[in-house]
Order: structure tokens, then C-alpha cells, then sequence
């Protein structure tokens, strides 16, 4: 037996229990969580957050290959959606799952006229016109202090509910994010693997040939933008649920800029490599907790390294979900 | 009122002319490689820095120094973020030459991010106190305020870019990066030294911005890890106005984006009754922004980048 | 049904690329289109797909002006093409790079898709059998599942072809479907192209091979300094002295054209490939 028939032979065993690893850790983790001290909560809880930003935002950049600076815009869009309908700001107290629904919305909305003017353009001013827009979002929110509070933000957000069940500690946040993450990974996987993820694709290899075929590329750019947009907005939502309060400190350039390399060290267009990525983000500081600058020269230079020497991110494609499964169940 | 105008205008100058040396680097990049180099308003955040670092080296406070330190602190530096900006090209942009486009943007992005943190982490994240690199008088023009720092900041700007325009025009070394940035793959086939030509850029452009990052911190006498960022934002819209891609693009893009900034301040308030305030200066620069690239997506200056010239420059 | 060149022109500032042509294309019959170097046979090309716009003129298809259409709706009315300098999506799988081509028709399901799995699946069956049909057409069925980037450059222009022919177009436009390809692979394409012709396509191939050109077509059009010099039967081309004047410089016979043809197919072939 020659070395690479060997390698052959072992090879789909070994990865079919590097899989079965990785559920187990998954149900494991999902598992234990309840029981942990609700400081641990939060942290996930911010953990999941991050990976439905990323789910959102790698659409965009992963699926159709735009880079988007303005990502954490929608985040706004959504949490401040969640802090106007549901405080005494404006004295509005909505039901959570509408506000849920107005801030996917508002999100889709936003996208789209955000994308019209600029999804027309060349790709290349698209990250410098989103990254404007994320500053005009949250210069806008930062002066008109008679609507968003300005500065210092909305405060004594409304408690969320869901059909009478409250939604309050850190733990019912997990669940209701676990359901949202796994919901919102479900709908991008598939639309990756739709006709439409497959033009989305087509336009990040080659815009002009995919128009060629028939692809309308403004449309279905719009596509991504919107879905992302509205992807983003619910997790803004549910962050402004979450914590209660919301202020423009949260909605920084820097913001998305973590959110993008978050994806990028992760492995771009990998659904299971944004949960990695998110993981390194979010994780990191709370292990080195006294190297809290450090965190972000790490992961700076580990994009840079990444790209460099492996640019398809720390998890490989080949780990894609739909792969991860079918390893699982040995096909 | 002409004294408020006048003094308004010099103003206007002496902030254009700095953005004009930064979106110098970014336009001859993007000329170059097609690519957007967020690193670049970290060269100029650099500039300060450095230069403060090394005035404090020449001279224990730096607050004392004399008109020979501070040129030669000013020429160190600026030399001395060139090198380190073709260090950057070659370590973290050059393997990804044949990449996606994406590929390096994001390369500069992880980039820039580290570098401000580096400097975080080095130097604080607070603001210093920089030192004025001219003294400073104030003139009386017909009523206006003007101050030999002003002065002294447009005419070391107007002299760099000068120096920039004889570089591209006149010298061997700029018919060569012209021709590289014409068609990276004919430059090649007729043996241009293309490597070098992109070295010459990297080193260039942030000379340049780091200039404009010493002016500038002496103009506001402060300096902070994260003055690049807001700055070289702008300074690529500019750039973005001008026609990116064009040298005099970017100039004229920086003026006039630092007149509509310094307009837009002394007006809006007027024109708006008070209900939008001087903190939406920077709302109306990215909206300016926007409207120009609906209106004419290839900038003032710029050509017109269409299929028909990407088709072209892919069979020839 | 016809495709129609009124007075077609196009201009780059003083340069004129396409001076005043006229002509029409029949369907049922393969097209060639010849002539020199910076003749203007790939401008026509792009014009016609939409890739160039028309400085005056028309380009007409069953009545209706394709000039004033954006590329993608010249696409969804039929028309289909390869470039002269090959661009597939290079990520993308082969068969992904065919399937791609059904969005036109198949995008209106798209929510249908994401939502309700056994819709998704029997979609992607009828599209991929489809494309399997071409791929096994072109002798790509073995390569289905690699990345169009991967694959030797011969298999690539055949790709593109395939790419051009999966949703069976009403025009098909190839420029230099043979450039680069060695003498085998040049044999297999104009078995192919002969086996695709159907009558109610129009094909038309720019091409600087006189062999496959000769063998195939059924009318040609010579090109020479963006006029249209020339149309005809391959056996008026090629006693034609004119054409041999626009080639060469001199009268001389078909043999020179192809050897200062081949000279120029040397030179291609070379396509750089992008990492991801
Ligand atoms: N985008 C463009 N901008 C300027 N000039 C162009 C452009 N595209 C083509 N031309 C010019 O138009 C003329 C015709 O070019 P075209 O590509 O159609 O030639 P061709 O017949 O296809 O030649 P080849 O056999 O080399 O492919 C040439 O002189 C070329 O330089
Ligand atoms: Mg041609």
C-alpha cells in the first residue's frame, strides 16, 4: 500500500471524526450554557450577536464579493428601532415581535437606498461610500439628541417579551439568539445555494461576464444588500433588547471593521468560519483580559497573515455545513 | 465681512493643501494597483509620531526646539515612513498582487488596524501636545487673521507637491510609474522594472502623507493614535472628487472639498436656521461624495472607467 | 429572423474602429468574420453583445433594436458569447459555471428555493441535467465538479462555448474560439461547432484560423480597417485578391494568410490566472 492510498483510506474516517468532534463540542457547549454564571451568558450571548453580524455582512462580502464598511449602520438601524418603539423615549411600548418585524423592515429599507445610488458604481468606491454612510448614521444619531438622546443614548428600555413569555435574563437571550443564529445561517446557507447565491457569485468572480449571461448585477447586488442590511438590523434589535440601553458608542467605524475581520479570519464565504472567527473575537479578550489593545494588534496582524498565506480563513470550505453533515452521516 | 472671508480662505488653503498631500498617496495606489490602501491615513498619523520621536531623540523637550531640529526631525521622519511604506508593499500587498481585488484592501485593512493599535499600545492612546514646527505670528490682512504657520504650512505643501509634479512629469522614474499604471502587463513585456515603480509609489505617497500628518499636528498643536482615520477618509474623498487615478485630480478634489468643509461650517447654521449645526460638516462631505459619484462616477478629473476600457485593456 | 448591421460606426476619439458597416446574418448558417489585426472584428462582437456602446447606427434583431438595450437584457434576448480573451468565473465549479446561466429564467423562485428544500432540488436536477447534456457535448462531464480556474486552457475555451450554448441562444458569438488551441483541440472545436448549428441559430465566429473558418462556414465577412471589405462564399474569399491585398499587403495566395494567421494564434494562448 503506497502512502497516498493509505492517507486515502484513513482520510474520510479522521474527518468524519474531526465532524462528529465539532457537533459534540456544539451540543455540548449549547448544553452546558444554562448552567453557567450569567456573566459567561452575556459573553456568549455577545457571541452570538457577532456571529448573526457576520451571517449578515458575509453576503455581502463573502457571497458577492463587496466590501461593505458600513455594516454596523444596519445594527444601528435595528437597535435604535427596538429603542424608539419600546421606551419611554417617545412613550412607545410595541410588542417585541413587531418591533422585530418594523427593524427587518427598516433594515431592507435602508439597504436598498443605500444601495440604488451606490450599487451602481464600480466596486472599488463601495467600501468608501459605506464606510461615509456608517459615519453619517452615527454622526446623525449623535445630534439629534430630541429623537436618539444624542451621546448618552436611549436608557430604561422596555423588558422584551414573546407571546406573554418574558425575554430578560441572559439566559432567555441565549435561546431566543440560538434560534435567530441558526435561523438566519439556515436562509443563508440556502440562498448561497440558490440561483441567486450562484449569481452572486458570478459577480464576484467576474461582474462584467456575469452580465454577459443575463445576470441584471444591480438587482440582485440590491439582493445581497438588503438581505444583509436586514440580517444586521435584527441583531441590532435584539442587542438593544438585550442590554436595555443604547448609545452611538456602539455603532463605531471600528465596529465594522471587527466585523469584517472577523469574517476574513474566520474563512470568508464560510458560515462555520464566522462562528470560529466570531469565537477568536470574542473569546480573546476575556483569555487575555489585561491585554485588551493587544487583542486587536493580534487579530490585525493575524488578518494580514491570513490572507497572505491562507486566504480562505481558518476554517477551510471543504467545512462548509452542508459537508459537515454529510460527513456525519457518512455519505 | 472680506476680513472673515479672507481669513475663511486661507483656511480653506492651508487645510486643502494637507489634504491634498494625502490623497496624493491614495490616488497614485489606486493609479498603480487598482487598489485602495486603507493603510494610508495611518502614514500620516506615522508622520507625527515619528517626528515627534524623533525631536524628543535631538532634543530632550520637545517644546524647545530649535529651527535646525525641527527640520531635520521634519525631513527624518517624513524619509523615514517612506521606507516604511515600502516595507508594508512588500510584506503585506506584493504576495497579493495576483490575488482578488478584495485581497489587499483587506491586507491594508488588517493593516491599518494594526498600526494604530501598535501606536496605542507604544505611545498611549491619549492625545500629545505636538510642537509647533513654525513660530507663530498672526498678520492683520484687512481685517482678517492670518499666522505665519499658515503661511509656512502652504508653502512647504505647495513646495512637496511641486516636487511630486516635476517627479511624475519630468523624471524617468515618473515615465515609468505613468506607464505602469497605464498597463501593468505591457510596462512588463517591455521590461519596466514594475516592482520598482510600485516601490517608488509606496514610498512616495506616504512621504507625502506623512508631511501633511506633521503639518497638521503642528497646525492643531496635538497629535492622537486615530487622527488618520476621519482624515484619510476625506482625504480619499477627495481624491474620489478629483478622479481617482489623477494626480491633479487629487489636488484640486482636496481644495475643493476643504472649501465646501470650511463653507459648509460657517454657512449651514445660517442656511438651515440653526436646525443642522456645524457637527454635520462631515454629513455634508460624505453626501457631496455621493452626489458626485451619481453625477459623474469617474470624479472630476477622472476618466471614465467603463467595460469597454476594461475589455480593451484585457486583449491588448 | 435575422440579425441586422445598419450603418453600424463606432468611434474612440479621432479613431474610427467600425466605419459605416452594413450587414446581415441569417439564421441557420454560420457567420465568419476575418480580416487583419485592429480590423474591428471584436468591436463588432461587443457591440453586438452589449459590452461596447454604438457611436450611430443600429444593430437589429427580429426587429428589435438591441443597441439600446443594457448588456444583460441583450443577453436575455438571445444572445450569448465568448471573449476573445477567456472569462469564466473562475471560482465556481464547471457545472456551477453553467448553471448560473439559468438565472434569467429561474430567479423569480428564489424564496421558493430558500424556503421549501424539494422545490430547491428539483430545480437544481432540471438545471443541472441541462448542463450536464452541454458537458457531455464538450467532453467535459469529467470535470464537472473542479474549478473552472483549474482546468487546462483548452477545456476553458471549450467551457466558455458551453457557458455560450447552455441556454440555447438565438445568437451565438464566438471571438477566436480557437486561439491558442493546438491542432487536435482545434479539430474537436470545429466538430462541435459544426454539430451545434441548428436553424434558427445565428452564429457568428471571428476567427484568424482559415481551416476551421473555411471548413465551417457557410458566408464570410472581411474586415479591414473597420470597413467591410468583403462578403462571401469561402471559396469567393479566398479567390478574392482584395482579401489577400488586406492580409498581406501583396497579391498573394490563402497559404500566406494562414501562416501570417498562425504567427498571430502563436502569441495567444497565454491567459494569467488569478489566486484566490
Ligand atoms: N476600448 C477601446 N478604446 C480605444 N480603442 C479601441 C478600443 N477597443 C478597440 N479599439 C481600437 O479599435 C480597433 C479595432 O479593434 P478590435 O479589437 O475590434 O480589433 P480586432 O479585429 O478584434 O483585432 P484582433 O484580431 O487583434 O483581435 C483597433 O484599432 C483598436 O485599437
Ligand atoms: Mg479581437
Amino acid at each position: 500500500m503506497s502512502v497516498a492510498e493509505t492517507l486515502a483510506a484513513v482520510r474520510p474516517r479522521s474527518s468524519r471524526a474531526v465532524a462528529f468532534l465539532v457537533f459534540a463540542i456544539a451540543i455540548a457547549l449549547i448544553a452546558a450554557t444554562p448552567f453557567l454564571p450569567n456573566y459567561y451568558i452575556r459573553v456568549i450571548d455577545s457571541l452570538l450577536i457577532y456571529i448573526l453580524l457576520g451571517i449578515g455582512l458575509n453576503i455581502v462580502i463573502g457571497y458577492t464579493g463587496l466590501l461593505d464598511l458600513g455594516f454596523v449602520a444596519f445594527y444601528a438601524v435595528g437597535a435604535y428601532s427596538y429603542a424608539l418603539l419600546a421606551s419611554p423615549q417617545l412613550d412607545l411600548h410595541l410588542p417585541f415581535l413587531l418591533i422585530l418585524l418594523v427593524a427587518a423592515c427598516l433594515g431592507a429599507i435602508t439597504g436598498i437606498l443605500l444601495g440604488i445610488p451606490v450599487l451602481r458604481l464600480r466596486g472599488d468606491y463601495l467600501a468608501i461610500v459605506t464606510l461615509g454612510f456608517g459615519e453619517i448614521v452615527r454622526i446623525i444619531i449623535n445630534n439629534l439628541d430630541w429623537l436618539t438622546g444624542g451621546p448618552k443614548g436611549i436608557a430604561r428600555l422596555d423588558k422584551a417579551s414573546i407571546l406573554g413569555i418574558q425575554i430578560a435574563r441572559p439566559v432567555d437571550f441565549f435561546w431566543l439568539l440560538l434560534v435567530v443564529v441558526l435561523l438566519a445561517g439556515l436562509v443563508a446557507w440556502r440562498l448561497e445555494r440558490s440561483i441567486l447565491g450562484k449569481a452572486w457569485a458570478a459577480i464576484r468572480e467576474d461582474q462584467d461576464a456575469a452580465r454577459g449571461i443575463g445576470i441584471n448585477t444591480t438587482n440582485a447586488k440590491l439582493a445581497a444588500f438588503a438581505t444583509s442590511a436586514t440580517i444586521g438590523s435584527i441583531a441590532g434589535a435584539i442587542f438593544g433588547a438585550s442590554q436595555r440601553f443604547v448609545s452611538p458608542e456602539s455603532f463605531t467605524l471600528q465596529e465594522s471593521v471587527l466585523i469584517v475581520l472577523m469574517i476574513v479570519v474566520g474563512g470568508i464565504g464560510n458560515i462555520l468560519g464566522i462562528v470560529a472567527g466570531a469565537a477568536i473575537l470574542i473569546l480573546l479578550p476575556e483569555v487575555l483580559r489585561e491585554f485588551a489593545e493587544w487583542r486587536i494588534l493580534f487579530l490585525g496582524l493575524l488578518m494580514i497573515f491570513l490572507i497572505i498565506v491562507r486566504p480562505a480563513g481558518i476554517v477551510p470550505r471543504s467545512f462548509g455545513p452542508d459537508k459537515l453533515i454529510r460527513r456525519l452521516i457518512g455519505k | 465681512m472680506l476680513g472673515n472671508l479672507i481669513q475663511q480662505t486661507v483656511n480653506a488653503l492651508t487645510i486643502g493643501s494637507i489634504y491634498a498631500l494625502i490623497a496624493l498617496g491614495y490616488t497614485m495606489v489606486y493609479g498603480v494597483l487598482r487598489m485602495i490602501n486603507f493603510a494610508h491615513g495611518e502614514m500620516f498619523m506615522l508622520g507625527a509620531y515619528v517626528a515627534f520621536l524623533v525631536l524628543s531623540m535631538l532634543v530632550g523637550d520637545v517644546g524647545m526646539a530649535g529651527a535646525i531640529a525641527l527640520t531635520v526631525a521634519f525631513l527624518v521622519a517624513i524619509f523615514l515612513v517612506g521606507f516604511i511604506g515600502v516595507g508594508i508593499e512588500r510584506v503585506a500587498y506584493k504576495p497579493l498582487r495576483n490575488s482578488t481585488r478584495l485581497a489587499p484592501m483587506l491586507s491594508s485593512l488588517g493593516v491599518s488596524l494594526s498600526l494604530v493599535t501598535g501606536i496605542q499600545i507604544l505611545a498611549g492612546p491619549q492625545p500629545v501636545a505636538f510642537p509647533s514646527f513654525f513660530p507663530v505670528v498672526r498678520y492683520e490682512v484687512m481685517g482678517g487673521t492670518i499666522t505665519s504657520m499658515q503661511i509656512g504650512i502652504l508653502v512647504a505643501a505647495f513646495v512637496l507637491m511641486f516636487g511630486l509634479y516635476f517627479l511624475v512629469n519630468r523624471s524617468r522614474i515618473g515615465i515609468i510609474v505613468r506607464a505602469v499604471s497605464e498597463s501593468r502587463p505591457t510596462a512588463q513585456l517591455l521590461g519596466i522594472n514594475v516592482n520598482g515603480a510600485i516601490s517608488m509609489v509606496f514610498f512616495v505617497g506616504p512621504l507625502l502623507g506623512a508631511a501633511g500628518g506633521i503639518l497638521y499636528a503642528s497646525y492643531y498643536g496635538i497629535m492622537s493614535p486615530s487622527m488618520g482615520a476621519v482624515i484619510g477618509l476625506k482625504a480619499f474623498t477627495a481624491a474620489i472628487l478629483g478622479g481617482i487615478g489623477s494626480i491633479p485630480g487629487a489636488m484640486l478634489g482636496a481644495f475643493i472639498l476643504a472649501f465646501v468643509e470650511v463653507g459648509g461650517t460657517a454657512l449651514l447654521p445660517i442656511v438651515t436656521h440653526g436646525v443642522l449645526g456645524t457637527e454635520y460638516r462631515d454629513v455634508l462631505t460624505f453626501a457631496i461624495l455621493i452626489l458626485v459619484l451619481l453625477v459623474r462616477p469617474a470624479g472630476i478629473l477622472g476618466e471614465a472607467v467603463s467595460e469597454e476600457s476594461i475589455v480593451y485593456k484585457r486583449e491588448f | 429572423m435575422t440579425l441586422v448591421f445598419d450603418r453600424l460606426r463606432k468611434e474612440y476619439g479621432q479613431v474610427v474602429a467600425i466605419d459605416d458597416v452594413t450587414a446581415s446574418f441569417a439564421p441557420g448558417l454560420i457567420h465568419g468574420v476575418i480580416g487583419p489585426n485592429g480590423a474591428g472584428k471584436s468591436t463588432l462582437i461587443n457591440m453586438t453583445a452589449g459590452s461596447y456602446t454604438v457611436s450611430s447606427g443600429s444593430i437589429v434583431l427580429d426587429g428589435k433594436r438591441l443597441d439600446r438595450l443594457k448588456k444583460y437584457q441583450i443577453a436575455n434576448s438571445g444572445v450569448a458569447r465568448t471573449y476573445q480573451n477567456i472569462r469564466l468565473f473562475d471560482q465556481m465549479t464547471t457545472l456551477e459555471n453553467l448553471e448560473v446561466c439559468f438565472y434569467p429564467t429561474d430567479v423569480g423562485g428564489t424564496w421558493k428555493e430558500v424556503l421549501w428544500p424539494p422545490y430547491a432540488s428539483s430545480r437544481r436536477d432540471r438545471r443541472r441535467e441541462k448542463c450536464m447534456e452541454i458537458l457531455r457535448f464538450f467532453d467535459l462531464q469529467g470535470h464537472a465538479d473542479a474549478e473552472a480556474g483549474s482546468l487546462p486552457y483548452g477545456r476553458q475555451r471549450m467551457l466558455e462555448i458551453a457557458r455560450a450554448l447552455v441556454c440555447n441562444p438565438r445568437v451565438l458569438l464566438l471571438d477566436e474560439p480557437a486561439a491558442g488551441l493546438n491542432h487536435h483541440e482545434t479539430a474537436e472545436l470545429t466538430a462541435r461547432l459544426a454539430a451545434q448549428r441548428s436553424p434558427d441559430r445565428i452564429t457568428i465566429i471571428v476567427e484568424h484560423d482559415m481551416d476551421l473558418v473555411m471548413a465551417l462556414c457557410d458566408n464570410i465577412i472581411v474586415m479591414h480597417h473597420g470597413k467591410l471589405l468583403f462578403q462571401g462564399t469561402p471559396a469567393e474569399v479566398q479567390a478574392s485578391t482584395d482579401v489577400q491585398l488586406a492580409y498581406l499587403g501583396t497579391a498573394n495566395d490563402i497559404d500566406d494568410i494562414r501562416a501570417a494567421a498562425q504567427d498571430r494564434r502563436a502569441q495567444l494562448g497565454i491567459r494569467t490566472r488569478r489566486r484566490s
